[in-house]
């Protein structure tokens, strides 16, 4: 008994020393924290407010609402993951070096890389809403699917560009990536994903407008719930293929580069 | 002191002056050094990817392969044979001189270095283990550009001269490591590249499916005289079979190239691990002075 339990604390030990030489995760994780329970408090300051349904745009329910910008977040989350995802998977199965030694170019590397995740993340969102139209009631009656379809893909660039970001920071420092985290801490606060930004502080709005999840969201819930035609969401795609036309190429330079450093260091397979 | 290759009679600057106009060379490796930052850990390790490059790995190497040519780089741990083989993958990039597959600048058109080689590290992992040996090889084949049609052709080929029909269809992780090894080898040769860099290719495996894979490489790969190879081993009888020269470096610099005769020749040595010993000073050389009584 006595040596299981020395056992179980030799893994313990082991586990720990290992994560002590990823310190800024604990920091960060702990700067997480904070954003999730910023969530919580302006849930429930939107669902405890007796002027809830006024605060809804157009009228929609807070299912519907909410539905969406659960599900849309997940694309976010998605966004910045799969390109860390792919680049750990491909370090630690020994691939990524066979994958840089072909003749295929770094940019199609990266894209391809993110096809089948972005496609499985699209299907999971389509089956979460068929489970809320079909059982829940989640109105698809009104969608212009022509609307729908182009804010995904705006999205789908602009989150592109902030994943590629995260990836070269994966590259250049191993782990424990502070935007990456900041942003999901700062969109499930401040990006219209629970409650509308209307409830929140001015500095959070103005925050809040400064982040590509927001309009993701408006022109998204705009386009499924409230049939808008493709010019009634064309400032928020066009915001969108703004920070798309910044962040892709920017992403791309710089994760380029980071590879370029790690070519110079030595660290590319590096854990 | 530089020591040069044995078959490179040229000047530096000859050479240089020549390379510019044709290099027939399958590798030319020219006054290469390459240094990387010190490792840190802690906060330090945020600091490190910008650092200066102050430890040496290679200290100004230079020598060439020529078409159909194996030349085996001998060294111990830590000697800069790995490192040199990824700057010639453009894995790494090095921090002085040239290095030169089929004449293309490894630094300069990194895409036209990988179009003339193919490179096998030398341990088992690096493919998709969920997948076949036939889904593996069919998408690396593809992604050097092969059609679907030539991808196909070229596995089926491969297949038969490495003994992998059986292999071919099912999960990698299901395979040995042996087969997962000649399954590496012929990832490498599946786009006919010029050049095969190969890192300890024996690493991982037994003696008996190295003392196979030696043979297989031998009769299979370099018997056919249309791709250069060069290798890096601490094996010596792989080495001795495999290499038409060899490579002695140590510390990153090239100690000795030459033919195993002409090194056992040129150190008095009777094998090729005395031979290394006395290149490379790790064991002192007994006199009747210094013997003990």
């Amino acid at each position: 008994m006595t040596r299981s339990l020395r056992e179980l604390w030799f893994f313990f030990w082991r586990d720990l020393f290992i994560a002590r030489t990823y310190r800024t995760a604990f920091l960060f994780e702990a700067i997480q924290a904070l954003f999730g329970v910023a969530m919580f408090y302006y849930v429930a300051r939107f669902v405890d407010s007796p002027h809830l349904q006024d605060a809804l745009p157009r009228g929609e329910s807070y299912f519907a609402f909410s539905l969406i910008g659960f599900v849309f977040f997940d694309y976010l989350n998605a966004a910045l993951d799969t390109f860390d995802r792919s680049l750990e998977e491909a370090r630690d199965s020994g691939t990524l070096e066979h994958l840089l030694v072909t003749q295929t170019s770094l940019p199609v590397i990266l894209a391809g890389s993110a096809i089948y995740p972005f496609a499985a993340t699209t299907l999971r969102i389509a089956v979460y809403i068929a489970w809320g139209a079909v059982v829940f009631g989640f109105p698809l009656r009104d969608a212009n699917w022509l609307a729908v379809a182009a804010v995904l893909f705006a999205t789908l660039l602009a989150f592109s560009g902030l994943g590629i970001l995260s990836a070269s920071y994966l590259l250049l420092f191993k782990r424990g990536n502070p935007g990456k985290w900041f942003l999901l801490g700062i969109s499930s606060v401040a990006g219209g994903m629970l409650f509308p930004i209307s409830v929140l502080p001015d500095w959070l709005q103005f925050v809040a407008r400064l982040n590509p999840v927001t309009y993701a969201l408006d022109a998204m819930r705009a386009a499924l719930l409230g049939g808008a035609h493709l010019h009634a969401v064309l400032r928020p795609l066009l915001v969108l293929l703004c920070f798309s036309a910044v962040l892709l190429p920017l992403s791309m330079a710089v994760f380029a580069w980071a590879l370029r450093r790690t070519k110079t260091t030595g660290t590319l397979m590096h854990r | 002191m530089r020591i040069r290759c044995a078959s490179n009679p040229l000047s530096r600057n000859e050479r240089h002056a020549i390379s510019f106009v044709v290099s027939d060379a399958a590798i030319t490796v020219e006054s290469l050094q390459k240094s990387f930052p010190p490792a840190r850990s802690g906060w330090r390790a945020f600091l490190q990817p910008f650092e200066k490059p102050s430890v040496v790995a290679l200290d100004g190497m230079s020598f060439e392969v020529r078409p159909g040519e194996a030349l085996a780089l001998l060294g111990a741990n830590g000697a800069g044979k790995s490192t040199l083989l990824r700057i010639l993958a453009t894995l790494l990039l090095p921090t002085q001189g040239r290095a030169q597959i089929a004449g293309h600048d490894a630094v300069l058109d990194p895409r036209a270095v990988r179009r003339q080689l193919g490179y096998h590290a030398g341990s088992d992992l690096g493919f998709y283990s969920r997948l076949t040996g036939r889904e593996n090889l069919r998408f690396f084949g593809r992604l050097n550009h092969l059609s679907n049609t030539a991808a196909a052709q070229r596995i089926a080929l491969l297949a038969e001269q490495f003994h992998l029909a059986e292999a071919l269809d099912r999960q990698v992780r299901t395979l040995s490591s042996g087969t997962v090894q000649r399954l590496s080898l012929a990832r490498a040769l599946l786009h006919q590249p010029r050049v095969l860099l190969l890192d300890e290719p024996t690493r991982s495996l037994d003696a008996i499916a190295a003392s196979e894979f030696r043979r297989f490489l031998k009769s299979e790969v370099l018997r056919r005289g249309d791709t250069s190879l060069l290798f890096a081993s601490h094996t010596l009888p792989e080495v001795e079979l495999l290499a038409d020269r060899i490579a002695v470096i140590d510390a990153g610099r090239l100690l000795a190239c030459d033919t195993l005769a002409a090194l056992k020749r040129t150190t008095g040595a009777a094998t090729l691990e005395d031979a290394f010993m006395r290149l490379t000073g790790r064991t002192p050389h007994l006199t009747v002075r210094d013997a003990p009584e």
